[in-house]
């Protein structure tokens, strides 16, 4: 398998006394988020993180298709590649990126944290097309801010969603070679390139058997 | 017929079958919705024969909400703890030992959450993830769908929902043939290359 749907969720919920984990446990509370700070959802300390930065190997190529983020208290999600913001304001200056109340996660989520009118669902007015790669070798980052922080008392929930695709081994070669041709890079075109070499392949045997000799 | 759209829908606190009801204790662990012992079950680990080939086209698990930690009242119909309404589910696909969705670190993770891929879909909770590339599973593979709920207050409203194709026969043939070509495997795709092979049997002989 060399192309997977992959997801990553990150919520601010670690085990009481400590403000992060590797593994999401049954005993997980809500631990403080603090305003106008930009959190990576992967090592940044709070909530579930994992064991080293997000990076690809040699060999991999991802594509992030779409990121959302908890939509009140002014949730806003930023895609990092190596040392650079993909999302900037028209005076290339910084941003935090997208607001969670174009992209909820959940989808439906109430605009408040309360979320107690009737009907409050968000539905996404973002949609991340073009897609975003990250080039074998490059460390990417999800950051995930707040306008307001979470109250003093650390009881406010906030979530954090990335959904890309992880291309492997003959397939990030593909990907790489997509790239070169300015196609894009979605698992139907992976799909279309490998056809397309298949084919080459088999009008050669033909032609080199018409002409008497081997393929 | 020997492409069939199939689905299996498990739910925790289903005791008919050879399961027993969900509860509170397997909060954290992975549990199997087809042997996994609990909820509605089958009667062997999901495995394709040789002449089989099973797509798996989406999977989906109970919702959660995050909000605030003291709301104690039922959310949106569910049970809140720690400012978790719902069971904080996640659903993982394992093909023989290697769990299918990984961590950026390429450890493997719970799998898809709930609020990400919900069952059942609602104006309150939609989806934000669809399963594609889909997951295929070659004949004389195990597959398996496992489960974890964390928040042990809402075991009551765990469900899962997988939906594949089983592609049986030729048409699992077919559907080998197709992998190997690099051709995405669909019954539109299926059809296709029969059609492919029915022209070029009717085709006249060329002339020396």
């Amino acid at each position: 398998m060399s192309m997977r749907s992959q997801v990553y969720e990150w919520a601010n919920l670690a085990p009481s006394g400590s403000t992060s984990s590797l593994r999401r446990g049954t005993n997980d509370i809500p631990v403080y988020v603090g305003a106008n700070r930009e959190y990576d959802v992967f090592i940044g300390g709070i909530g579930n993180n994992i064991t080293k930065p997000a990076e690809t190997t040699a060999t991999q190529f991802i594509v992030i298709e779409d990121i959302a983020s908890t939509p009140y208290l002014g949730g806003a999600v930023q895609i990092r590649i190596n040392t650079t913001d993909y999302f900037q304001n028209p005076d290339v200056t910084d941003q935090a990126g997208i607001p969670g109340l174009a992209s909820p996660y959940p989808r439906g989520s109430a605009s408040t944290v309360a979320g107690t009118s009737a009907g409050d669902n968000l539905l996404k007015s973002f949609d991340l097309y073009p897609d975003v790669y990250v080039l074998p070798g490059q460390v990417f980052q999800i950051l995930f801010s707040l306008r307001s922080a979470t109250d003093g008392s650390a009881t406010e929930v906030v979530a954090c969603f990335c959904k890309y695709t992880l291309y492997d081994g003959p397939d990030a070669l593909i990907a790489n070679k997509l790239l070169e041709l300015g196609v894009t890079i979605n698992p139907n075109n992976v799909d279309w390139y490998k056809r397309t070499l298949i084919e080459q392949q088999t009008r050669s045997r033909v032609a080199a058997q018409a002409n008497g000799g081997s393929a | 017929m020997s492409m069939r759209s199939q689905v299996y829908e498990w739910t925790g606190s289903r005791t008919d079958g050879s399961g027993t009801a969900l509860s509170a204790t397997e909060a954290g662990k992975r549990v199997s919705v087809f042997i996994g012992g609990y909820g509605n079950n089958i009667t062997k680990p999901a495995e394709t024969t040789a002449t089989q080939f099973v797509v798996i086209e989406d999977i989906a698990v109970s919702p959660s909400a995050f909000n605030v930690a003291h709301a104690t009242a039922a959310y949106r119909g569910l049970t809140t703890a720690n400012g978790v309404s719902g069971p904080r589910a996640y659903v993982q696909v394992r093909i023989n030992t290697t769990d299918y969705f990984l961590d950026p670190d390429n450890v493997g993770n719970d799998g898809i959450p709930g609020s990400a891929s919900p069952y059942p879909r609602s104006i309150n909770f939609q989806p934000c993830f669809n399963l594609y590339p889909d997951v295929y599973v070659l004949p004389g593979q195990v597959f398996d769908v496992l489960v974890t709920f964390f928040n042990s207050a809402a075991y009551a409203e765990m469900k899962c929902f997988t939906k594949y194709t089983l592609y049986d026969g030729p048409d699992a043939l077919i559907a080998n043939k197709l992998l190997e070509m690099g051709i995405s495997i669909n019954p539109g795709n299926v059809d296709w290359y029969k059609r492919t092979l029915i022209q070029s049997q009717s085709a006249p002989a060329p002339t020396a």
